[in-house]
């Protein structure tokens, strides 16, 4: 992109510091996105100096970006948006996890994908303390009822059902909360 | 408290309404950005949010409503040119007739 020249040194500071706040709200986008939007708003602020023409560079300079507002704010919703399509579009976790808490903001459901993700997260958390310490992690019952999921301290009474086929189990179960959660975020998209 | 209230609903209103503003403007000609945003204040005195505008306009590109084209320019800073699209100007159409019958629906009650 063609930066914008100045003659003002100070006007020359803002213009960089808007265009890079721009950048860095812009960049969970792919790379092509974010350039074409970058170029629009580079070319506004350009037109905007021409049209105010008998101002001051910086007088010009601060009118526009005023005009325009925060980038953290005006840009939000499209970041939001488009993170979640591109989520449901490629099953890419890190897409899905940004795409999750980008959107928390946007409604209850959200913050409900963020605990099904969470619980995604524990599973694996689980999987790695079973390798690791064995014997207390797993699926404890007493006498019928369930007692736990997890790390535990053994008690009279508390049997684990599953074995070894913990982390089968749960490896079975992560795919099954990932694929729940992606396509949960598509049929939402779809609405 | 009811101006709160009153300026919350324009603010909507607002909102809602901007797209159709927007599609109405590039009906008969093409605009880049800062033109577009500068024919809407002079035609409709109404001041938009000007950073909304081109994610907006994004979106209506997605929704396949507009197109655009990047134009070079003599200073080395290009611009990008909306025009609608065949499907935009049937859209509009329809959007137009909805907003008529509205508009008569309510001049029956207020």
């Amino acid at each position: 992109m063609k930066k914008i020249n100045f003659q003002d040194k100070s006007a020359e500071k803002i213009y960089h510091s808007y265009i890079r706040r721009i950048d860095r709200t812009l960049s969970v986008l792919p790379k092509s996105d974010k350039i074409d939007l970058l170029m629009e708003y580079n070319s506004h602020i350009y037109e905007g100096l021409q049209s105010y023409g008998h101002k001051s560079e910086v007088e010009r300079l601060l009118q526009i970006t005023q005009n325009l507002g925060d980038p953290e704010v005006f840009l939000k919703p499209l970041v939001a948006e488009r993170k979640l399509i591109q989520a449901t579009k490629t099953f890419n976790p890190k897409h899905i996890f940004q795409a999750i808490f980008l959107n928390i903001g946007n409604g209850f459901v959200y913050s409900l994908f963020a605990l099904l993700y969470l619980c995604l997260f524990s599973f694996l958390f689980l999987i790695i303390t079973k390798i690791l310490y064995g014997t207390q992690v797993g699926l404890y019952i007493n006498d019928g009822k369930f007692v736990a999921l997890g790390i535990l301290d053994v008690g009279p009474g508390d049997i684990e059902v599953l074995g070894s086929w913990f982390i089968p189990v749960l490896l079975i179960s992560m795919v099954l909360l990932y694929l729940l959660i992606t396509f949960l975020l598509k049929a939402m998209k779809r609405k | 408290m009811e101006d709160d209230f009153v300026r919350r609903w324009e603010s909507q209103v607002k909102k809602g309404t901007l797209a159709f503003i927007l599609l109405n403007i590039l009906r008969d000609n093409e605009y880049y950005g800062f033109e577009l945003m500068e024919q809407t204040r002079r035609l409709t005195d109404i001041q938009i949010a000007e950073g909304t505008l081109y994610p907006l306009m994004n979106r209506l590109k997605k929704e396949n409503l507009v197109s655009s084209k990047w134009v070079e320019q003599e200073s080395g800073i290009p611009r990008k040119y909306y025009k609608l699209t065949g499907n935009g100007i049937s859209t509009l159409k329809i959007m137009v007739e909805y907003w008529k019958k509205l508009e008569e629906s309510i001049d029956k009650i207020i």
